[in-house]
């Protein structure tokens, strides 16, 4: 076999690991009903836990391409694996416990959750716009299933219908606009591309090419982190599919899009400084302004729709499109702050998140809806869930100490580090505006009398479920605690691999 | 002599008829094909440019790859429409709107 | 002579899409489908891609299309052969079509592609066999782990429910 294959497999541990537990879920999923639920589980779990231990150890090896160029090995590639890994981790432990995944065979949930997260370690890593492509659509296709898992209910299929039409056409045009690329540069590696476009192959005319090719791309990346205008379908796909899914696509492949987001821009359409500090863009697109112009847009739409809605998963549908807009505020200031503060910002917002999503499991399925006058009076019935979604939600508004504010924090500093600030004030209006939905939650579940909302007993978790309760619950509002640690790890994963 | 510009008006055509297949029609199994239409024209662009543009058969790979990825899509999408013809006995996305809130 | 070989098929691939978005009849557009891809698979042969053309038939032809008429017959009541298909906010739709078409070809034709020397025509397979299995080989494992997820998905969205 190729020696240099053989050698590039010595830093693919993870993925392969990965694999292999897809495999050998398949495999096990044949065995008689009675076992292989806890058999696939255990399999599942064994594996991502591998999967990361694999990952830590390659945080401090050398930096460079893998498999040709298709993969890039650099700090951020790393970060980004051990946080994807981590959710499908944290969604799977939370999977038995939902009333709405059936039972008899959750085993194939497991394979598609693997086969995601292998699609998104290897997005979030890609180096060259083949790879990106079919990692995309590795990830994407994988979604759309583990949306239409209720198959026999309405809601659900429609929702994975509606995803995948949109998905498609997404990355279609994403595709196209790749093509576009290619043939300005002849090439489909990200570096090479950066290269030609600096010698001019994107000046006079080609530079409307390439505009247009950037707009093409953005619809794939911005549909990926349901950004305004490509969010359409996350209202409807949120709502429709299992929560479990809900809550891994509101976080995993989202952050996958993000890291392929910033890969693709910073190391495919900026110019390298001598210095290393700061970016810039090449004056041939102004790729800042379009994300920029996107970002305000998603924050500011995704706010005010939320206002409106009386389904809980609905509503963190909206708040989380809001969410990608505060995220996308780090790429265009193209500082390392920045990007620090993307990384900072998606460590808080997984926790707060998944915690907001598994206290709408527990609810349903002690209620069996997620509408928002159902939560009234929960605090009766519950004051451990009351008071983590109290936790969660305040966490999202951004209040101080807990770990929202840390991340919006970070977003906003940039910003204004780079004479942006009446970017930063957007964002910090948005968060003001925010702040009425998330509050309503809180009030619901606290001040509402229990008039029609909360007949029945006191609602007891099992002991599962109130470990992940607290597993999230711990860093949500604990983070201040592992401050430095935090700064530390994200400080040194910025650095991309530009050769 | 036929130029490279002959093949990406061709498939520039063939984009804007997939889209056009994709925002006005209301069955399920005929925006799918707007989709193909789409996946189709980029085939044609990489090839194309593969021929003009580039110093290998990088372009002609792509073009397998998004062949395969566009099987396999076609395939999964045509078991939800199938799914939800079970389900609603119309494959009209205007019947769709289950979630609307 | 060439040439008009060339925008014969040009001409049909294109005519067949049109076909394909704008009829009433949901057979005609299955049908339609089948001579576009036909076209494309042409145009590759012209372009000098002799193995993904026969790919092109093989799947796209053979596997997709098969697939799309099927999922046409099924998706309809057998006694219901009108087959009609709807549209809806058709000439907004035209409208931006046709200035996404207009923006494209403008930028295709003002561009100064990247350009190389013309190549000879050589058969394809062999060297895209070997650029599958060393600079794509990563694609090429990973492309296989999604297919049996699409497998696996496919199946396990259309499997008749017990409850």
């Amino acid at each position: 076999m190729n020696p240099q294959i053989l050698q590039d497999l010595q830093a693919f541990h993870p993925e392969m690991t990965i694999t292999l537990t897809l495999l050998a879920v398949i495999v096990v999923d044949l065995a008689a009903p009675s076992i292989r639920k806890s058999a696939t589980f255990f399999i599942t779990g064994f594996g991502l836990l591998l999967a990361l231990a694999f990952t830590v150890p390659l945080y401090r090896a050398a930096q460079g391409t893998l498999f040709y160029g298709m993969v890039a090995l650099d700090p951020m590639a790393i970060f980004f694996k051990g946080f994807l890994i981590l959710t499908s981790f944290l969604v799977l432990l939370a999977a038995p416990g939902s009333k709405e995944l059936s039972k008899d065979h959750i085993g194939e949930f497991y394979v598609l959750l693997l086969g995601v997260t292998l699609g998104m370690v290897l997005l979030a890593s890609a180096a060259d716009l083949l790879m990106l492509f079919v990692s995309l659509e590795t990830v994407s296709l994988g979604s759309y299933v583990m949306v239409g898992y209720l198959s026999n209910q309405r809601e659900s299929n429609e929702a994975s219908l509606k995803y995948l039409l949109f998905g498609a056409v997404s990355t279609g045009c994403m595709l196209y606009g790749i093509t576009l690329l290619f043939g300005l540069t002849g090439t489909t590696k990200m570096a090479q591309i950066r290269d030609l476009i600096a010698q001019g192959a994107a000046s006079g005319n080609n530079s409307l090419t390439l505009l247009v090719a950037v707009v093409l791309v953005l619809a794939g990346f911005g549909f990926k982190t349901a950004a305004v205008p490509f969010h359409f379908w996350c209202p409807d796909v949120y709502t429709g599919a299992p929560t479990p899914v809900t809550a891994f696509l509101s976080v995993a492949p989202k952050a996958a899009g993000f890291a392929t987001l910033i890969r693709f821009f910073f190391t495919g359409l900026s110019r390298t400084s001598v210095v290393g500090v700061q970016w810039s863009a090449f004056a041939a697109v102004n790729w800042t302004l379009l994300v920029l112009m996107i970002s305000v847009v998603t924050m500011t739409l995704g706010n005010i729709a939320a206002l409106r809605q009386e389904n809980m998963k609905r509503m963190l549908a909206y708040s989380s499109i809001a969410h990608a807009g505060y995220i996308l505020m780090g790429p265009v200031v193209l500082s390392p702050l920045g990007l620090q503060a993307v990384l900072v910002y998606l460590i808080c917002y997984l926790f707060m998140n998944l915690g907001a999503f598994l206290v709408v499991i527990e609810v349903y399925n002690r209620t069996g809806s997620f509408d928002l006058r159902d939560y009234r009076g929960l605090w009766r019935r519950s004051p451990f869930l009351t008071i983590s979604m109290t936790v969660f939600m305040l966490s999202l508004m951004g209040i101080p100490p807990l770990a929202g504010f840390f991340g919006k924090l970070y977003v906003f500093a940039a910003a204004v580090n780079q004479n942006l600030a009446w970017y930063a004030v957007v964002g910090a209006v948005n968060s003001v505006v925010a702040v009425y939905y998330y509050a309503r939650v809180i009030k619901a579940m606290i001040l509402d009398a229990s008039a029609q909302g909360s007949e029945g007993g006191a609602i007891r978790l099992s002991w599962t479920s109130q470990v992940l309760v607290w597993i999230m619950l711990l860093p949500t509002a604990g983070l201040m605690l592992f401050w430095d640690y935090i700064q530390q790890l994200t400080g040194g994963s910025m650095r991309l691999f530009f050769g | 002599m036929i130029g490279l510009v002959h093949y990406l008006v061709i498939s520039a055509a063939l984009f804007s008829l997939g889209i056009m297949a994709v925002l006005t029609r209301k069955n399920a199994v005929n925006v799918l094909m707007g989709v193909e239409l789409i996946l189709n024209s980029a085939n044609i662009n990489l090839v194309a440019f593969s021929r003009f543009s580039s110093v290998d058969l990088n372009g002609q790979v792509y073009a397998i790859f998004v062949i395969v990825i566009a099987a396999a899509e076609a395939a999964v999408g045509l078991a939800i429409v199938l799914s939800m013809y079970r389900l609603m006995k119309s494959v009209d996305l205007d019947k769709a709107d289950s979630l609307r809130g | 002579m060439t040439q008009i070989v060339f925008y014969f098929f040009a001409a049909m691939t294109v005519l067949s899409a049109v076909v394909v978005v704008f009829s009433r009849n949901l057979i005609h557009s299955a049908f339609a489908l089948l001579f576009t891809f036909f076209g494309v698979a042409a145009l590759y042969v012209f372009l000098g891609a002799d193995f993904l053309a026969g790919t092109q038939m093989v799947i796209y032809v053979g596997g997709i299309l098969v697939l799309l008429i099927f999922g046409v017959m099924v998706t309809h009541k057998l006694y219901d052969m009108r087959l009609k298909s709807e549209t809806y906010q058709f000439w907004p739709g035209l409208a931006l079509v046709t200035i996404v078409f207009l923006t494209l070809v403008g930028v295709m034709l003002r561009t100064t592609w990247h350009s190389r020397g013309a190549r000879a025509l050589d058969p394809t397979t062999a060297a895209i066999g070997e650029l599958f299995m060393k600079e794509y080989i990563l694609p090429f494992e990973l492309a296989s782990i999604f297919l049996v997820i699409a497998l696996i998905g496919a199946a396990m969205i259309v499997r008749r429910r017990s409850e």
